[in-house]
């Protein structure tokens, strides 16, 4: 058959030395024979699979990729797999919003005594593949733009910002004359601004502008050094403080925190929030009768996306992320993006290619996307701050229904929750792993 | 004599021109609330009226945000370096902004110093730029400011202004112009009253090159710059910003070595491979920006490194950008 096509598919088996390669080997002892088209590359264990690399398999020439490790409960550094499991368990919902081919994909537990179950995987593997032909990255056909019906109008609210900010200006003005707080981290006319005198509270603002979301500066080593900080959070903001303080990013004893009541300002979010009301600000301001949204209502674009064809979906995307300049502005804006030097920056060798051609760009965006992962906390604000117009709240939506679904984790909503990346359970369920 | 051109002979033009193999682009809707200048796929999906300007510049055509300088293989023979770029396309940039054309002759002063840049220049020589007089503003726009205006012809090639009534008066600038346009140069002046209000002038250029050679170590910048969170929105939308670093990308057999756009607020831009960062804080990299654009650059080539767009102040998510942080120069400086 291949001899007619002439296609012999490469397969990329990344495999935990512990367990499948062993397995590979005794397969190989054994005289079990397999197709030869499997290209082994031996990882210290699963857990330590960057999802990166199998993207980076299939741009390079992979026409299917297999990620192999020990059975669960049998990892030799004790929870590696099971890492591994609930990581590739949010990374193929990624991949099916995203619209790759997931039959390029596969999973599999291969222990050291299973030569045999080596021998089949990669031949129905092998199989399956040539069926499938070769890979083709990103290859689009032309498609109209999707519809996205009228822009929303910024900052058109009619709302009664007033007394709420009268409060605002009272409480940091507190604040900083009883000395609890170096500065206040607030909203000022254009953007945030840094109050470090009683006198200059006047300048916060509370409006309809005030979209960005002002966790991201607790990490900043300049504003660090101003001394003990408030910052003024929306309650969608607020979300970012719990995860920071699960991740031992900061200290919330060491933070004051001024939370507003937000009725809404007219972003995408804001039509299914369920957090129109600050729950652990130390000081909050306003109310608001908003109540919080359905379930249903949270991923209703991203249901509705999701009713498009695969390939439609890959077409989607690869016309988004084509516009992406690679300026990092979603990174920067991001309150979980912390990382002293970012994946995207580590240069010796190139981790993700700086260029901002297809495969560059897939990277960096499916890189970025992943990383977030049971962390974002769906302030918007790399959509706000992407120049290109990327969608990259459906990206970010796509892994908080994941997780949600997969392990009943919303990330921010629950001080008491462990974080679902970094955490695992034994009763991590899934259907694609062999 | 000028001639005139209606908004639906202009599209049947530009849609001549792609069927005539030139890559045509101009302002395009790519989606809700976002206009890019972008490639024209077909003469209809040119945005003619009805958005301030693109949330990106034309310099990407003719310095791409990723271009591949040649390819290597190495074989038996040894290492083979090729070509890897054949002669860009004729290309066409339709409903440019006088701000965006204006950047390309500084852009040419740039490219062209100490060293003719083929790579640029041949993109330069295959590009004619059809551009369209702005009939509104918004208050980031300070073309005015920095010597230009709303009907600025440097470096256009075809004028069009709006005449409000469905077309378009034209004026063919250049020889390139007329051969595109197919008619003669212009040599009489514009006529005046067809040029829109500009914005009002917001600052002087001088005094803020004044107070950068005087307040290089001022807490200013550190102070300004605790908002900027160090991401490259700004420099990837400026017309005139031109930072690019080489990259090697490949295998030891193949590859190649490109030139990707750079910018200076991204810490990575100036850190050493020891671990030394000469410009340690974003403070370091807010001043960089604007002693670049109005110190430096003309110091050196006798111009402003800035042509008033706004882009960058635009798309900051943290409301920076020239006009906010000159805006405070001087202020300061008149106080």
């Amino acid at each position: 058959m291949s001899a007619l096509n002439g296609f012999e598919p490469k397969i990329v088996a990344y495999v935990c030395n512990w367990c499948t390669y062993l397995g590979a080997d005794l397969a190989g002892t054994a005289r079990l024979e397999y197709p030869a088209n499997v290209r082994i590359i031996r990882l210290p264990c699963t857990g330590r699979i960057d999802t990166n690399l199998v993207v980076k398999a299939l741009e390079i020439g992979a026409d299917a990729v297999l990620v192999s490790g020990c059975h669960p409960g049998d990892c030799h550094y004790s929870a590696g797999n099971y890492h591994a499991r609930r990581r590739w368990i949010l990374f193929r919902e990624l991949l099916e919003v995203v619209g790759f081919d997931t039959r390029r994909l596969h999973f599999t537990w291969i222990s050291a005594a299973e030569g045999r179950k080596f021998q089949q995987v990669i031949t129905e593997i092998t199989e399956q593949t040539r069926a499938l032909g070769p890979y083709r990255p990103y290859e689009s056909p032309a498609l109209p733009p999707r519809e996205d019906g009228a822009a929303r109008p910024a900052g058109v609210l009619e709302k009664n910002f007033e007394e709420s900010r009268r409060e605002l200006r009272e409480a940091a003005r507190r604040l900083l004359e009883e000395g609890r707080v170096k500065v206040v981290i607030g909203y000022g006319a254009r953007g945030p601004v840094f109050i470090t005198k009683p006198e200059e509270t006047g300048r916060l603002e509370w409006n309809a502008n005030c979209l960005g979301n002002l966790t991201v500066y607790l990490k900043r080593p300049e504003v660090r050094a101003l001394g003990a900080a408030a910052v003024v959070v929306k309650g969608c903001d607020e979300r970012a403080l719990v995860v920071l303080e699960k991740e031992s990013q900061l200290r919330r004893d060491e933070l004051q925190v001024i939370g507003l009541a937000c009725e809404g300002l007219g972003q995408a979010k804001c039509e299914a929030c369920e957090t129109h009301r600050p729950s652990f600000a130390d000081i909050t301001i306003g109310n608001t009768a908003a109540q919080g949204a359905t379930a249903a209502a949270r991923y209703a674009e991203l249901e509705r996306f999701l009713e498009r064809p695969r390939e439609e979906r890959l077409a989607y995307w690869t016309a988004e992320f084509d516009r992406c300049l690679k300026c990092y502005a979603c990174r920067q804006v991001c309150p979980m993006c912390y990382c002293e030097r970012c994946l995207a920056d580590k240069n010796r060798p190139q981790a993700i290619d700086t260029s901002t051609h297809r495969k560059g760009n897939f990277a960096w965006q499916l890189s970025r996307a992943i990383h977030l992962a049971g962390r974002c906390v769906g302030c918007d604000e790399c959509t706000r701050a992407c120049p290109a117009g990327i969608d990259l709240r459906l990206l970010n939506l796509s892994l908080a229904r994941a997780a949600e679904i997969q392990f009943d984790y919303r990330a921010g909503m629950d001080p008491a929750r462990e974080p679902v990346v970094g955490a695992y359970s034994l009763q991590d369920k899934e259907e694609f792993i062999r | 004599m000028s001639q005139r051109v209606s908004k639906e002979e202009l599209r049947q033009r530009a849609e001549a021109w792609i069927e005539a193999g030139k890559m045509v682009a101009g302002p395009v809707r790519v989606k809700a609330g976002t206009v890019l200048y972008a490639p024209l796929p077909t003469a209809d999906a040119l945005l003619l009226d009805g958005w301030i300007r693109p949330a990106n510049s034309i310099k990407e055509f003719v310095f791409p945000r990723h271009e591949v300088l040649y390819g290597y293989s190495v074989g038996a023979a040894g290492i083979t370096l090729h070509e890897t770029e054949p002669e860009p396309r004729e290309q066409v940039i339709v409903g440019a902004h006088p701000c965006d054309a204006a950047a390309l002759p500084i852009l040419d002063k740039l490219f062209n110093w100490d060293y003719r840049d083929d790579f640029y220049n041949r993109r330069r020589e295959a590009t004619t730029v059809v551009t369209l007089a702005c009939a509104v503003h918004d208050e980031e726009c300070f073309c005015t400011s920095v010597g230009l205006g709303p009907a600025a012809e440097r470096g256009s090639d075809v004028m069009l202004f709006d005449a409000r009534d469905g077309a378009y008066e034209v004026r063919c600038l250049t020889e390139k112009g007329a051969a595109l346009w197919g008619s003669d140069v212009e040599r009489a002046p514009a006529n005046k009253p067809m040029e829109a209000a500009g914005p009002e002038r917001r600052f002087e250029p001088a005094e803020v090159a004044a107070f950068a050679k005087e307040h290089f170590e001022d807490p200013f910048w550190h102070e300004h710059a605790l908002a900027c969170l160090g991401c490259g929105a700004c420099a990837y939308t400026c017309p005139v910003c031109h930072c690019f670093d080489i990259v090697d990308e490949g295998n030891a057999r193949c590859g190649v070595r490109a030139r990707n756009w750079d910018a200076c607020q991204f810490a990575l831009f100036t850190a050493h491979a020891s671990g030394h960062n000469p410009r340690p804080a974003q403070g370091a990299r807010q001043r960089q920006r604007i002693y670049h654009k109005f110190l430096m650059y003309p110091e050196k080539f006798g111009e402003i490194l800035c042509t008033g767009c706004g882009n960058c102040a635009r798309i900051c998510p943290v409301g920076l950008g020239v006009l906010p942080v000159v805006k405070e120069i001087c202020h300061a400086e008149s106080v």
